[in-house]
C-alpha cells in the first residue's frame, strides 16, 4: 500500500524563552528545553486510520502541528504524500485537512456557512465553487437546517462537525484529527467516530491521521496505531501487535460453581466477584509458560469446583496503557 | 483564486462581522461628530496667529481638521496589522487560518483590509464634515496631488505596520513599533502643532517620521491647492520612507514568522 505519511527521525525541541526577570536574576542559566518528540520513525498507509494514542504531553498535537505545517521539526523529515513540509508547505496543506477541537477556532458571530465560504476562499475556491461545496458538506454533515445560524448558538457535536466540514473543503486525501470527540458526548462522539470511520475512511478512502487518547476510541477506529510518550513511540501496529508479548502473563475469565474461595500461588493473581447460584466469575492472570495454567485447573477441580466456562481473553488497549504505564506513575513493568 | 478574491473574502467576513454588532456603526458617527466638535473650541480657544511658523499662512483650525483627519486614518492603518493578527491569535482563529495554503502574507493584509477602508471612509467623513459644516475649505484642484501623497503615506506607512505584526507574532503583546510610531508622530509628526515651534532637536527629529513630510504634503494641497511639483520634497521622502520600509517589514516579518514556527508559538497568545 502507498505511503500518505512518512515521518523519519522527527524530533521537536522547545525552547523556552526567558523572561526579563530570569534573564537578570540568573544572566549565565540556559533557557529550558522540552523535548516534545524524540526521533520518531512511523510510515502511515493512503487509506487507513492511524491511530496516535498517549497522555497529555506525549507529543501527539506536535506531531500534527508539524504536519499541518504550523510547527517547523527541530530534525527529521515528515513527509506527506511524498512532499516535505518544511520545504513546499503550500503543497502539504493543499493535501492534508487538519481537524482541531478548540471550538474558538471559528468565528463566534458569523453563521457556520459564512464561516465555511470565508475558510473555502482561503482553500481558493472562488465564489460560486465555495457556496455550492459548503451547501454540499453542510448536508453532508447535517448541519443544513442550523447552517443560517450563527456559529455561538451551536451545540459542542456541530461545532465539532462544522470543524470536520471545514477540514473538508478542498477535499484532502489526508485528515488529521486532534482529539476530534474530546468535548462530545457519548452519543455525539458516536456519530463522529461513525462518520470517520465509514464516511470518510471506508467511503471515500481518506487516510486518517487520529490523535486521541481515548482508548476505546482507539481500538474501535484504527488500523494501526503508535503509542507515544513523552516524545518517544513506545510501540506501533495493529492493536494486536500492540498488545502481543507486552504481558508475561495470559489472562482468563472462569465460571467456577462449587467452591466458595480460590487457591493461592505465586504463579497467578486471581480476582473474584460473586454471581447468582453461587457462581464465582473469576479473573485470573496467569503466568505464561509451564505448568501455571494447569496448576490452577487442577487445585480448582481438586476443591470439588466446577469449571463452567474458561475463556482465553486478548489484552485491550487498557491493560496494554495500563502495562506501558506511559504516565510512569505505576510500578513500569512492562515499560520499553 | 485571485489575491483580490481572498481579500474580497476577508473584507465580507468583517463586514459580517461588524453589522453583527448593531450600535457599533451609529457610535462610531458620534464619536466622529465629538470629536470635531471637542477640536473646533479648542481651536476657537487657541485660535494662534496664521503667520506662525509651520501653519503655512492657514487659519489653525483647518490645519488642523486635516491632519487629525489624516492622523487617525494612518494610525488606524498601522495599528490594524498588528491588531487584527492579535485578535486573531486570542480567538483562535489564526490556527485554523494558518492550515490553508493561502500565503500569511495575504492573511496579515487581508485582515487588515476592512480597518483600511472603515479608517479611510472616517477620514473623509472627517473632512466632510469639516467642509459642509465648520467652514474648512477644501481646494478641488489638490484631491488628486493629495491622493497621490496619500498612497505614498499609506505605503511608507504599511511597512510600518507589517513590522509591527511581526513583533506581535513573535512577541505576542508590547509591540514598540505600534506605539513609538503613533506617539512620536502624535508628537513630533505636526499633528497638533507643527514642528516649526519646537526646538531644533526635536525638529530634527521629526524629520524622521514619514508622518510629517505626509501631513505637510496633504495640508498644502488640500487647504492651499498645491500642485505635485511644489509638492516634490516631500514626495521624494515618502518614496524613499516606502523603499526602505516596506522590504524592511516584509523582511522583519518572515524572520517573525520562521522563529515562531521554530519556537511552535505562531498561535500563541
Amino acid at each position: 500500500m502507498p505511503t500518505a505519511l512518512l515521518i523519519d527521525h522527527l524530533s521537536k525541541i522547545y525552547v523556552k524563552r526567558r523572561s526579563f526577570r530570569e534573564m537578570v536574576t540568573h544572566p549565565l542559566r540556559r533557557a529550558v528545553r522540552i523535548e516534545a518528540l524524540r526521533g520518531i520513525d512511523l510510515e502511515v498507509r493512503r487509506g487507513e486510520i492511524f491511530g496516535l494514542l498517549g497522555p497529555n504531553g506525549a507529543g501527539k498535537t506536535t506531531l500534527l502541528k508539524i504536519l499541518a505545517c504550523l510547527v517547523l521539526p527541530t530534525e527529521g523529515r515528515a513527509l506527506v504524500n511524498g512532499i516535505d513540509v518544511t520545504r513546499e508547505d503550500d503543497k502539504v496543506k493543499r493535501s492534508i485537512g487538519f481537524v482541531t477541537s478548540d471550538e474558538r477556532s471559528f468565528y463566534w458571530r458569523l453563521t457556520g456557512r459564512e464561516n465555511l465560504h470565508f475558510f473555502a476562499h482561503l482553500y481558493g475556491l472562488d465564489g460560486a465553487g465555495s457556496r455550492t461545496r459548503a451547501q454540499e458538506l453542510l448536508e453532508e454533515m447535517d448541519l443544513s437546517e442550523i447552517a443560517d445560524q450563527q456559529f455561538m448558538s451551536y451545540s459542542s457535536g456541530m461545532k465539532q462537525r462544522l470543524a470536520i466540514a471545514r477540514a473538508l473543503l478542498h477535499d484532502p486525501p489526508i485528515l488529521c484529527l486532534d482529539e476530534p470527540t474530546r468535548s462530545l458526548d457519548p452519543i455525539g462522539a458516536k456519530h463522529v467516530r461513525r462518520f470517520v470511520s465509514g464516511g470518510l475512511n471506508a467511503g471515500r478512502g481518506k487516510t486518517i491521521l487520529l490523535a486521541t487518547h481515548n482508548l476505546q476510541e482507539a481500538e474501535e477506529m484504527c488500523h494501526r496505531l503508535a503509542i507515544l510518550d513523552r516524545g518517544r513511540i513506545l510501540r506501533q501496529g495493529t492493536v494486536a501487535e500492540v498488545s502481543a508479548g507486552l504481558s508475561r502473563r495470559d489472562h482468563y475469565v472462569l465460571q467456577v460453581s462449587g467452591r466458595e474461595g480460590m487457591p493461592s500461588d505465586p504463579r497467578w493473581a486471581i480476582r473474584v466477584e460473586q454471581e447468582a447460584d453461587g457462581v464465582l466469575r473469576v479473573f485470573a492472570d496467569v503466568d505464561r509458560g509451564g505448568d501455571a495454567f494447569s496448576a490452577l485447573l487442577r487445585a480448582i477441580l481438586n476443591g470439588r469446583g466446577t469449571i463452567l466456562t474458561c475463556t482465553l481473553r486478548e489484552p485491550g488497549l487498557q491493560e496494554v496503557f495500563d502495562l506501558m504505564d506511559p504516565s510512569g506513575e505505576g510500578t513500569g513493568e512492562s515499560k520499553q | 483564486m485571485s489575491r483580490f478574491g481572498t481579500l474580497g473574502a476577508f473584507l465580507k467576513r468583517d463586514f459580517f462581522i461588524e453589522i453583527s454588532y448593531r450600535t457599533a456603526f451609529i457610535l462610531q458617527l458620534l464619536s466622529i461628530v465629538s470629536t470635531l466638535l471637542m477640536f473646533y473650541f479648542i481651536a476657537k480657544l487657541v485660535d494662534p496667529s496664521p503667520s506662525t511658523p509651520g501653519l503655512d499662512g492657514l487659519p489653525y483650525w483647518p490645519w488642523l481638521l486635516v491632519n487629525l483627519a489624516f492622523f487617525i486614518y494612518l494610525t488606524g492603518a498601522i495599528m490594524s496589522f498588528a491588531g487584527k493578527i492579535r485578535t486573531e491569535q486570542t480567538t483562535g482563529t489564526l490556527e485554523a487560518m494558518l492550515t490553508t495554503p493561502t500565503p500569511l502574507s495575504t492573511i496579515v493584509l487581508g485582515s487588515a483590509v476592512w480597518d483600511f477602508l472603515v479608517t479611510s471612509v472616517r477620514a473623509i467623513v472627517y473632512l466632510l464634515i469639516g467642509w459642509l459644516f465648520f467652514e474648512v475649505g477644501i481646494r478641488p484642484e489638490g484631491l488628486l496631488p493629495g491622493l497621490l501623497v496619500l498612497a505614498l503615506t499609506v505605503l511608507a506607512h504599511s511597512g510600518i505596520g507589517i513590522l509591527s505584526a511581526a513583533f506581535i507574532l513573535y512577541l505576542k503583546r508590547g509591540d514598540p513599533i505600534t506605539y513609538l510610531v503613533s506617539t512620536g508622530s502624535a508628537l513630533l509628526g505636526g499633528v497638533f502643532f507643527p514642528p516649526e515651534i519646537m526646538p531644533e532637536f526635536l525638529q530634527w527629529a521629526s524629520r524622521l517620521l514619514p508622518m510629517t513630510y505626509g501631513l505637510r504634503a496633504l495640508r498644502r494641497a488640500l487647504l492651499l491647492g498645491a500642485p505635485v511639483t511644489d509638492l516634490l520634497p516631500e514626495i521624494q521622502a515618502l518614496v524613499l520612507f516606502s523603499i526602505f520600509l516596506l522590504p524592511l517589514g516584509i523582511i522583519g516579518f518572515r524572520i517573525a514568522v520562521r522563529r515562531a514556527r521554530l519556537e511552535g508559538s505562531l498561535i500563541q497568545y
